[in-house]
């Protein structure tokens, strides 16, 4: 896999090409001093505790719920919810 | 000014107004407005939940304090079966199927939600023009813009469309459209507030919060939305702020500011006149004032901008079209996600998406994404340093006074330095409240993580002070 993904293809976005005013702003990360390194293993001071994560279960939707997630859905071919064609590379 | 919610449920209460002819004024005003501010309105049911604390009020059962009073909503809070659109044209026909924790607890309050508000698309600006449904102009002069990204909510305070509205802030978006419309406006400290139902720009960052014109409602408004949620982890547990608290006001012995937010040529010089002659004020009261050092400004963008482009590359990855939103077909799926995601995304929206997936990418990662989260953690623990020596940070809001409509689209570069004086306390996610005092755009008062109580303490010392 040497294949190298350009910003449009990871971005999902035609013709996307890299902005020079965010460019601008990435410059100054770049040239900016950090103290040392060991602020790295800080980075994750929003992690959970494994045991405040809450309980892995299935909840039912509500019927109008269901409902609204069914009207939302773009496309409808008699009764079913219709996806765009999946191709194999 | 005093408390709109209380005056409101007196004139309730002693029958002086209807909650039917209140809701409805407010209606009226909402579609007559030429302010861009109200993406939807929601007539029927805010009538209906009207009608129902009428029929309470007329059986002589008592009613809560927010019980009746009419509310905004950021177009970007879930409130299953409204028209939830992020101001996008991706989502412009998209129904909420569930309701946000935070809208939801002030449903079970009794407010009644009558408008999703105008504001820049995904939170993506910081001017309101972001917006496919025309940029928001601002309250007080409408050929400015009405400030972002939850302009809607601000001006809706403002002009009193709405009697308080909630915005979401990631950078700023909470505290400077109040500054440039003259209201309060408060980030809690992050985790304060559920953000389950919210749509995700830069979960890191992402806070609820009021929009208000007095502190009071400010303080009612939080108390009711606060709360751990087992829908949001990092939402944490958090005390009630009593109105005794706030009242208190001599708690606060020394206050800081950064001086180089001050000592440069990129604020306005009234601003800082302004600025400087508050705390001159601050100090003839008693209080020591430090000048503290700070992070440079364009450090402080720089961080936040990369930080919140990868979190919105990644949170907006699920916005394909596949199972909701405005799919454009094409040959194939590959084809179909990025024909709807170029046609339906706005101009900044992509140019943040493209900048977070450079950042993200091997070979820039480490020089610019996990050196921005180092720079986060150095600002954090400068953060920690000074509220060992200072019970409050003030700041002013903006360098600048409110641009006039169309210049910010121009030169996007501008528009995120704009930003400086609101990131860095979203990077180290303190509670921070703009008040409409101090300088045109007003000031923002900060406290340690959770003293969400101290900011609006001191807010209510700074309104007899200055």
């Amino acid at each position: 896999m040497s294949k190298i993904m350009t910003v449009d293809i990871l971005s999902s976005i035609k013709g996307a090409q890299p902005s020079e005013a965010v460019n601008k702003l990435f410059d100054v990360i770049k040239n900016a001093h950090t103290e040392n390194n060991e602020s790295f293993n800080n980075v994750n001071n929003n992690a959970l505790s494994v045991n405040d994560l809450r309980d892995d279960v299935v909840i039912e939707s509500s019927a109008i719920e269901k409902q609204i997630i069914i009207e939302n859905f773009p496309k409808e071919k008699n009764g079913y919810l219709v996806v765009s064609k999946v191709i194999e590379e | 000014m005093d408390s709109q919610i209380k005056k409101i449920h007196q004139q309730l209460v002693s029958k002086e107004i209807t909650c039917t002819e209140l809701v409805q004024r407010k209606l009226d005003l909402l579609k007559k407005n030429t302010h861009n501010t109200a993406n939807s309105l929601l007539e029927s049911s805010a009538l209906e939940l009207a009608a129902k604390v009428d029929a309470k009020i007329s059986n002589g059962e008592t009613i809560g304090v927010l019980e009746g009073i009419p509310f905004g909503i950021k177009d970007v809070y879930m409130l299953q079966g409204t028209y939830t659109t992020a101001s996008s044209n991706l989502l412009k026909h998209y129904k909420s199927a569930y309701t946000a924790t935070a809208i939801q607890k002030l449903l079970d309050a009794g407010a009644i939600p009558i408008v999703k508000e105008n504001c820049d698309s995904f939170g993506h600006g910081s001017s309101s023009e972001n917006t496919i449904f025309g940029a928001v102009k601002n309250a007080i002069n409408p050929e400015l813009v009405g400030g972002g990204s939850s302009g809607g909510s601000a001006v809706n305070v403002a002009k009193d469309y709405t009697i308080f509205s909630i915005g979401g802030d990631t950078g700023g978006s909470i505290r400077q459209p109040a500054g440039y419309n003259k209201i309060y406006g408060l980030k809690p400290t992050y985790g304060r507030i559920s953000r389950y139902g919210l749509m995700a720009y830069a979960s890191s960052t992402d806070c609820v919060g009021p929009l208000a014109k007095s502190i009071e409602d400010i303080r009612i408004v939080l108390n009711v939305m606060s709360g751990k949620d087992a829908k949001d982890q990092t939402s944490i547990e958090s005390e009630s702020i009593s109105e005794e608290t706030i009242a208190n006001t001599n708690t606060v012995k020394t206050i800081g500011y950064f001086k180089n937010f001050i000592e440069n040529d990129a604020i306005d010089t009234q601003i800082k006149n302004d600025f400087l002659a508050s705390i001159e004020k601050i100090k003839a009261k008693g209080i020591e004032v430090k000048a503290l050092d700070f992070f440079k400004s364009d450090i402080l963008v720089s961080t936040y901008y990369t930080l919140a482009m990868a979190e919105t590359a990644s949170n907006l990855s699920r916005l394909d079209g596949t199972n909701y939103g405005n799919r454009i077909e094409s040959e194939n799926l590959k084809e179909t996600y990025a024909v709807t995601r170029s046609e339906n995304f706005s101009e900044e929206t992509k140019r943040r998406i493209v900048g977070g997936n450079q950042v993200l990418s091997q070979g820039f990662s480490d020089e610019i994404y996990l050196k921005g989260l180092a720079l986060r953690d150095q600002i954090s623990e400068n953060f920690n340093k000074d509220f060992e020596e200072v019970d409050i940070i003030i700041s002013p809001v903006t360098p600048s006074t409110p641009p006039k409509i169309g210049d910010s689209l121009k030169d996007p570069l501008a528009m995120y330095l704009s930003d400086a004086y609101t990131v860095g306390f979203s990077l180290g996610q303190l509670p921070t409240l703009t008040i409409p005092q101090g300088t045109s755009t007003g000031i923002q008062i900060t406290a340690a993580k959770n003293n969400d109580a101290h900011v609006l303490q001191f807010a209510n010392f700074l309104k007899e002070t200055i």
